[in-house]
């Protein structure tokens, strides 16, 4: 016997069991129409939560003064990791102008993608 | 080919994690019956009443949603917030005047006079019937009212049960015990000879 059913049986008094069953299976089937119900529980929920509108910009600027702080506290990092890593994936000496298009090519990339991730929704 | 509905555990990481009001707002249209029509049986019928509560009962859901963690149906924690709601609600008006809420009762009682499955033919045995049980079900205090209509409204097991009234197993048959106890007394006259 499940405990659903026990709990009906457990004092013997079936006809008390029998008309809290009908009670049950009634209230059960009957359906409160939602006559607005929802929509006004949604109009009555907190307004989600907005950014500030400075937040994008601030944190534009910190990113790029972040930035500007690393590339002239080290002047030559910049240039050697650059010359390091297209020496490894090219697998040959670059030169002074190949390592500037790449950067110039780094960076319009970055830029793109900071407008696309920066970009009003 | 429509879309297959989304399961409740769908909608809810939705509403969750990109805070989708849609997907809440197809929580509350699934729940919403259920919950209002558990409140206005343990508010002897009081519909306004019932509507604040189950209000109350979404918006605490809404804001508690992240921390519900599928352990139990979605539904027996909607019921456990709105029995929550109702009881607190009880403790506050238990210091009121009782004149309103037996009004409330009332009103309630004759909003709610639909037939009664009473395994008769008869309609007037059955509103008759429904007029008695609902009238017994209102001398039993809010915890054994609860108890009766989680496990015979709501048809939960006494686990469950235990879990809405956040109380002990143990608990809930006793309070079930007692209110049949009470509800044989009411109801002697329907008993058969």
């Amino acid at each position: 016997m499940t405990d659903r059913e026990l709990h009906r049986t457990d004092t013997g008094d079936d006809w008390l069991d029998g008309l809290l069953r009908a009670d049950g299976r009634e209230h059960r089937a009957a359906y409160a129409d939602d006559n607005g119900f929802t929509a006004r529980l949604m109009a009555a929920l907190p307004a989600p939560a907005a950014l500030p509108a400075w937040r994008k910009p601030a944190l534009a600027a910190l990113w790029a003064s972040a930035g500007i702080g690393i590339a002239v506290a080290l002047p030559g990092a910049v240039f050697d990791v650059a010359h390091g890593m297209l020496r490894a994936i090219l697998g040959q000496p670059v030169s002074f102008t190949g390592i500037a298009a790449a950067v110039a090519a780094l960076g319009a990339a970055t830029w793109a993608a900071a407008a696309i991730a920066l970009r009003d929704d | 080919m429509s879309e297959p509905a989304l399961t409740d555990a769908q909608l809810i990481a939705r509403a969750v994690i990109h805070d989708d009001r849609h997907a809440f707002s197809e929580l509350v249209r699934r729940h919403q019956s259920a919950v209002r029509t558990t409140l206005r049986r343990l508010t002897m019928g009081n519909h306004a009443l019932a509507d604040d509560l189950a209000q109350e009962t979404f918006l605490l859901a809404y804001r508690n949603l992240g921390s519900f963690r599928q352990e139990a149906r979605f539904s027996t924690w909607l019921y456990r917030i709105a029995t929550n709601a109702f009881l607190a609600d009880a403790r506050k008006r238990r210091e009121e005047p009782l004149g309103d809420r037996d009004a409330d009762v009332a009103d309630g009682t004759a909003a709610d006079a639909e037939p009664l499955d009473s395994g008769g033919p008869d309609p007037a045995r059955a509103a008759s019937l429904r007029l008695d049980m609902d009238r017994a079900l209102a001398v039993l205090s809010e915890a054994e009212r609860a108890a009766i209509v989680q496990c015979y409204h709501n048809d939960l097991s006494h686990e469950e049960a235990a879990q809405v009234l956040n109380c002990p197993v143990g608990t809930v048959k006793t309070h079930i015990l007692r209110a049949k106890l009470k509800l044989k007394a009411r109801l002697a006259a329907w008993a058969p000879l």
